[in-house]
């Protein structure tokens, strides 16, 4: 157990150090032999480059390729999962903490259900129920089609191309109803971490239940919320990962493509851990910050 | 008092059949909306695929086999993610800088990325250099991804157990070793136990993601069922429902596991 006085002291290298170090080289070293010598495996890095960015001679100008339009994808799917789950979810917090015994009963069984369930099962069933028998209802292909351009754009740079959308919005609102159960879970937390007193004193003003909620619970609770959610985001990012099963276009869909075609494996699946590490690691920090930011508001 | 108690369960009993016909409802809707689409429910056609019998003999189906491989799985996969946990926790928790900062970058790496890339990343980079079969990278997969998040729950419960402890032992001349395997982790183990058990349930969940490499477990078997009969729902409810019998039970169990656990005061 470390001690204050053997945190005061100064760092040096001991043997346990030695160990260590050691044994990691001799990781790595069996790891690179086995590569060069055991597999014969031919390093390409020089490629994974035109695989981030390639340069488009028509437009004259540098264009995201797969692997970055597939991270722009992840973000905008974790982005509108976010928020749709949060509206979802705050919903069935809602439900969570309701008097009647109804309201409770349905929020604990969607709760309930998805977490007990795997992501895998709950995105095959919902993604199948939304794109075959929901989408196709919506016709929504046809109606960005029919947009302005300028519209269209816009479309595609917010949500995805018209020939992506029906898949790209079957896994959102997939992704947010699974989502939102952790949410829903958060929020409750959140309305009962506000103190009772504050209810007391809605209510010797007058308020009814639900002013009382809208008004003074819910404000509060949702401004404590912000980091855990902040946190489900990141989550997500992660989660999103899953959805590439049903062939939307996001970061690790297009590692599996670009393996399948280029045979690189080591290159783009390094590239595709690396790109998922940047975005949860800036957002993690960025939590960090939002966390302090709040504790110093507070006090 | 008494009337308004009686009212309350009234107001129960109706809102648990409010609850019911609203299932109901959602069944019906689900049935009849997909069925007026041109989906054929056949559901006589599912009990084939869980257990047949042939000469008098119960023989499981192929989604039996898959749960049973699941259970595999998640079994081995619970054992060597306690070895990665506690060997990270260890290490998180040493004096010395080395295996601080192993540990660390494992942490950090685990959890920050998806667990289907980690799967991936151990199955087609990983498995052809250290030559592991498809179902050895599937259990490596899920205990290094389970073995990062119990490593915090085990450096919680070892923290958690108060600092004379570690005096009084010391105190009482026993190596760290033996402070270690004699004081603090028996003490850590009831608190990291249900926690613990929670993450088993996690397990079950997550390893339905092996079947991306094509490990025949419940979800690749349900996967493989549909690809052949097209029988999509009444597969995936019956998926799904098996999926919750387990993890509701492992549920339970933990509930219970808290209660025997509890440290009583």
């Amino acid at each position: 157990m470390r001690t204050d006085a053997v945190m005061k002291k100064k760092r040096k290298i001991t043997a346990t150090d030695t160990v260590f170090g050691a044994l990691l080289l001799a990781a790595v070293a069996y790891m690179v032999y086995r590569v060069t010598v055991g597999l014969n495996y031919k390093w390409k890095w020089e490629v994974i480059p035109q695989y981030l960015m390639r340069y488009d001679s028509a437009a004259g100008s540098w264009v995201p390729n797969y692997l970055l339009q597939g991270l722009f994808t992840t973000l905008r799917l974790s982005f509108w999962g976010t928020v749709l789950a949060t509206l979802f979810g705050t919903l069935m917090g809602l439900f969570r903490v309701s008097r009647r015994l109804f309201y409770r009963l349905l929020g604990r069984t969607y709760v309930e259900l998805i977490r007990n369930l795997p992501p895998l099962v709950i995105i095959f069933i919902f993604y199948f129920f939304l794109s075959d028998q929901i989408m196709p209802f919506l016709d929504l292909d046809c109606l960005v089609r029919a947009a302005p351009p300028a519209v269209q754009r816009i479309v595609a740079i917010v949500f995805a191309t018209p020939q992506n959308m029906a898949p790209f919005l079957s896994a959102v609102l997939t992704l947010a109803i699974f989502e939102g159960a952790y949410i829903a879970e958060i929020v409750r937390a959140g309305i009962e971490s506000v103190e009772p007193h504050q209810w007391e004193a809605a209510h010797a003003l007058g308020l009814s239940g639900w002013q009382t909620m809208r008004h003074v619970i819910l404000p509060q609770a949702l401004q404590r919320l912000l980091p855990a959610l902040a946190g489900q985001f990141i989550s997500l990012v992660k989660d999103s990962a899953i959805v590439s099963v049903i062939s939307v276009q996001e970061l690790t869909f297009q590692g599996t493509q670009l393996m399948a075609s280029t045979y690189m494996t080591i290159e783009i699946w390094t590239t595709v851990t690396l790109l998922y590490l940047v975005i949860t690691l800036t957002c993690s920090l960025a939590v960090g910050k939002l966390e302090t930011y709040m504790a110093r508001s507070h006090t | 008092m008494g009337s308004r108690a009686v009212k309350i369960k009234r107001s129960n009993i109706v809102d648990i059949f409010k609850f019911l016909a609203a299932l109901a409802a959602l069944a019906w809707l689900i049935t009849r909306g997909t069925s007026r689409l041109g989906y054929n429910w056949q559901w006589y056609q599912v009990p084939q695929y869980l257990f047949t019998i042939k000469a008098g003999k119960w023989m499981a189906g192929p989604l039996m086999d898959g749960l049973l491989v699941t259970l595999k799985i998640t079994a081995w996969s619970l054992i060597f993610s306690m070895v990665f946990g506690l060997t990270a926790a260890l290490m998180r928790l040493s004096d010395a800088f080395m295996p601080r900062a192993i540990a660390r970058l494992y942490l950090e790496l685990i959890r920050n990325t998806p667990l289907l890339v980690q799967i991936f990343f151990l199955y087609f980079v990983l498995a052809p250099i250290l030559d592991l079969s498809r179902f050895n990278a599937a259990v490596l997969a899920l205990s290094l991804f389970e073995g990062a998040y119990a490593s915090e729950i085990f450096r919680a419960g070892i923290v958690s157990i108060h600092r004379g402890q570690w005096e009084a032992a010391y105190s009482l001349g026993l190596s760290t070793f033996h402070t270690y395997t004699r004081i603090v982790l028996p003490q850590a183990i009831r608190r990291i136990l249900p926690p613990l058990t929670g993450q088993a349930i996690s397990l079950i969940k997550d390893s339905a993601l092996v079947s991306t490499i094509a490990v025949y477990d419940l979800t690749m078997e349900g996967r493989s069922i549909i690809a052949d009969t097209f029988l999509t729902f009444e597969i995936w409810f019956t998926v799904a429902a098996i999926y919750l019998v387990v993890t509701l039970a492992m549920s339970l169990a933990v509930g219970l596991m808290e209660n025997r656990f509890a440290i009583r005061s």
